[in-house]
């Protein structure tokens, strides 16, 4: 790849560089979207993912307003249907997005390698950041797609009402963060291996075990932790610092995991009433400014994908085709 | 100034070494055949001109840029075609084109008429529309030609350019590249089919176990390699008469004869060492001795003659 090229040399890499970068003009980002959405199967995973959303949001519905039939309707009652169907909207999608990006990145690179084209795109002018921005922006295009399709069916419920403003946009957060970050987990396996095959297990078994094994790993050690350091020598009421210490690692244990930040900001959110910061009173009576876990999620994803992506560029670069 | 010059480049994979100590010139204009068996470090030489593998150690220069502090330059100048044609199946085959043409920033609006062109040059204009998936390996080898034009270079370097076609595609492909050579490329191409070497090639290069054991014209390599000429002579009569003074002449080998039973007619086969004087001399020195010649030829060396004199059938 051509990021190496010495600053001596008459190139690319003496020309200004517009600013924003133009994404239109990655070739590969323009060759990936008229390939991914050539025929019927960028259509097809559209109507089905659609159908599936549209079935459970139904059946919330169906379900939702038989418990209500039988107790008195009021403007309450309604806006809870609401509140149901937009949470499990965005937690269905926030799903699909975790399984469905590491599948459209996790053989980018590497079906490169395996075609042979990786070659052949290794002795143009193209650098290994185009390469990999142009692969990543497809993928997050087809997937921004999946997500602004199913805005009607989260827009359901808003007939309802009962779903705030601040909900909505912390859940389009969430679902741009974890799609960004899935994304750029496949894409670094997919650089950084050789086979389609092992990049694509190597993706879902990272994804796994962030998503489900290390939340009950992390929850089981929440259970005794807590017990231990508090039933040390200063057994009795917990020093502030320490409460304070366990909160804030619940919060980021809770902020690993994208369907457990889901759930406890909407919580909070409904329960405190507060889309940033809330207050824990700890046991000497400070209160105790408290992020809700949606900031430190997006702040440890978004930095997490910036990791992966300047990784994966790396190793573009340096493989030898 | 050679167009691409090769000093001393050596490249090791381990403790294999699979080019060695490799100094080679090509000069603008040539259309140059780099030849060995398979695993000699053809394959390897290319890539590393092409910028794709470091050398271990010594230096190319292509265009007079180096590989190992210039490689973007050497990208200009250089297109590459490697052995096997990789496509993107799901592309049509403008869009292949089209993407290759805005990997090397060819602007937007010069690309639509450049395809025209390339296509017409590789005969794919009435394939334009078609999925490349659809096309036969000779077509996605000419595709994959196109595709290293894409942006005009100097030199183009071709691994197998022939290699997997049926005849006919063989000889389009020779005769594209006779057509890119007439538009002033240099053409490096790799191959292990004689045939394709000696009709186009303008110098030869043999390479064997990662060293280069002999380079040069066909004419070259076939009198420094095989200097015995190979002579036959056509006799009416007084065949042992011939041999006997034959094996007596300077630079005279290996006489072999032949009878025809039908009407006595002989014929004598001999390796013959020395240039046209000399072999003008013989002929002479045989009708003054009153032999009766009716037929002298002498017979083509080939290249494949001359490759397996050259090279010993190892494999680095």
């Amino acid at each position: 790849m051509t990021d190496a090229v010495p600053p001596t040399e008459v190139g690319p890499a003496k020309r200004r560089r517009p600013f924003p970068p133009k994404l239109r003009a990655n070739p590969v980002l323009v060759k990936e979207l008229r390939s991914r959405m050539r025929g019927g199967r960028a259509f097809l995973i559209l109507t089905g993912y659609l159908t599936i959303l549209a079935g459970f949001a139904g059946l919330v519905y169906i379900l939702s307003v038989t418990a209500l039939s039988s107790v008195s309707l009021g403007q309450a009652d309604y806006s809870s249907v609401g509140i149901v169907i937009f949470g499990t909207v965005v937690l269905l999608e926030l799903l699909m997005v975790c399984f469905i990006s590491p599948a459209l990145t996790a053989g980018s690179i590497t079906t490169e390698r395996e075609q042979r084209t990786f070659e052949l795109v290794s002795t143009t002018l193209l650098t290994a950041r185009a390469l990999v921005m142009g692969k990543l922006g497809s993928a997050l295009s087809y997937l921004f797609l999946l997500l602004f399709v199913a805005f009607p069916l989260q827009a359901l419920a808003y007939v309802f009402g009962g779903v705030a403003a601040a909900e909505v946009l912390i859940s389009a957060v969430l679902l741009v963060v974890t799609a960004l970050a899935t994304s750029a987990l496949g894409l670094f396996f997919s650089s950084s291996q050789k086979r389609t095959l092992t990049s694509t297990v190597l993706s879902y078994a990272v994804l796994l075990l962030g998503m489900f094994a290390l939340p009950i790993i992390l929850a089981i050690l929440l259970q005794f932790v807590p017990l231990l350091w508090f039933l040390g020598p200063t057994a009795g009421a917990p020093e502030p610092w320490k409460e304070a210490a366990l909160i804030y690692i619940g919060v980021l244990a809770i902020a690993t995991n994208p369907l457990a930040t889901a759930f406890a900001t909407e919580t909070l959110l409904f329960d405190e009433q507060k889309v940033f910061f809330y207050t824990q009173s700890l046991g000497n009576g400070v209160d105790l400014p408290v992020p809700l876990p949606w900031i430190p999620y997006t702040i440890f994803y978004l930095v997490l994908t910036l990791i992966l992506i300047r990784l994966s560029i790396r190793w573009v670069r340096r493989a030898e085709p | 100034m050679p167009i691409i010059e090769l000093r001393g480049v050596t490249k090791r994979y381990g403790q294999l070494t699979a080019v060695d100590d490799l100094t080679l010139a090509i000069e603008e204009g040539e259309i140059f055949g780099f030849v060995g068996p398979n695993g000699a470090g053809k394959t390897t030489t290319l890539r590393m001109i092409a910028t794709l593998l470091q050398p271990t150690k010594g230096e190319i220069l292509v265009a007079g840029s180096s590989a190992r502090t210039h490689p973007g330059l050497v990208r200009r100048a250089i297109g590459y075609m490697p052995d096997f044609p990789g496509v993107y199946d799901d592309t049509k085959v403008w869009e292949f084109l089209d993407f290759f043409a805005a990997c090397h920033e060819i602007p937007e609006p010069h690309r639509t008429q450049l395809i025209d062109d390339l296509l017409e040059l590789v005969e794919l204009s009435h394939r334009r529309e078609d999925m490349v998936e659809t096309l036969s390996r000779g077509m996605k080898q000419r595709l994959s030609l196109a595709r290293a034009l894409v942006h005009d270079p100097q030199i183009l370097v071709l691994d197998e350019p022939a290699a997997g076609l049926d005849p006919r595609a063989r000889v389009e492909m020779r005769e594209l590249l006779m057509e890119l050579r007439r538009l002033g490329k240099t053409v490096f191409f790799s191959t292990h089919v004689l045939s394709d070497v000696a009709q186009i090639a303008t110098r030869v290069g043999i390479i064997e176990a990662g060293r280069l054991v002999a380079v040069g014209t066909i004419q070259e390599l076939s009198t420094t390699l095989a200097p015995q000429r190979v002579v036959r002579l056509g006799l009416l009569d007084g065949i042992e008469q011939a041999m006997g003074l034959l094996r007596a002449m300077q630079g005279v080998h290996k006489v072999d004869s032949s009878l025809d039973s039908t009407d006595g007619r002989g014929e004598i086969t001999l390796e013959f060492t020395g240039d046209d004087n000399a072999l003008s001399a013989m002929m002479a020195s045989l009708v003054g001795q009153g032999i009766p010649i009716v037929h002298f030829s002498e017979v083509t060396r080939d290249l494949e003659q001359v490759f397996l004199r050259a090279t010993k059938g190892i494999v680095s």
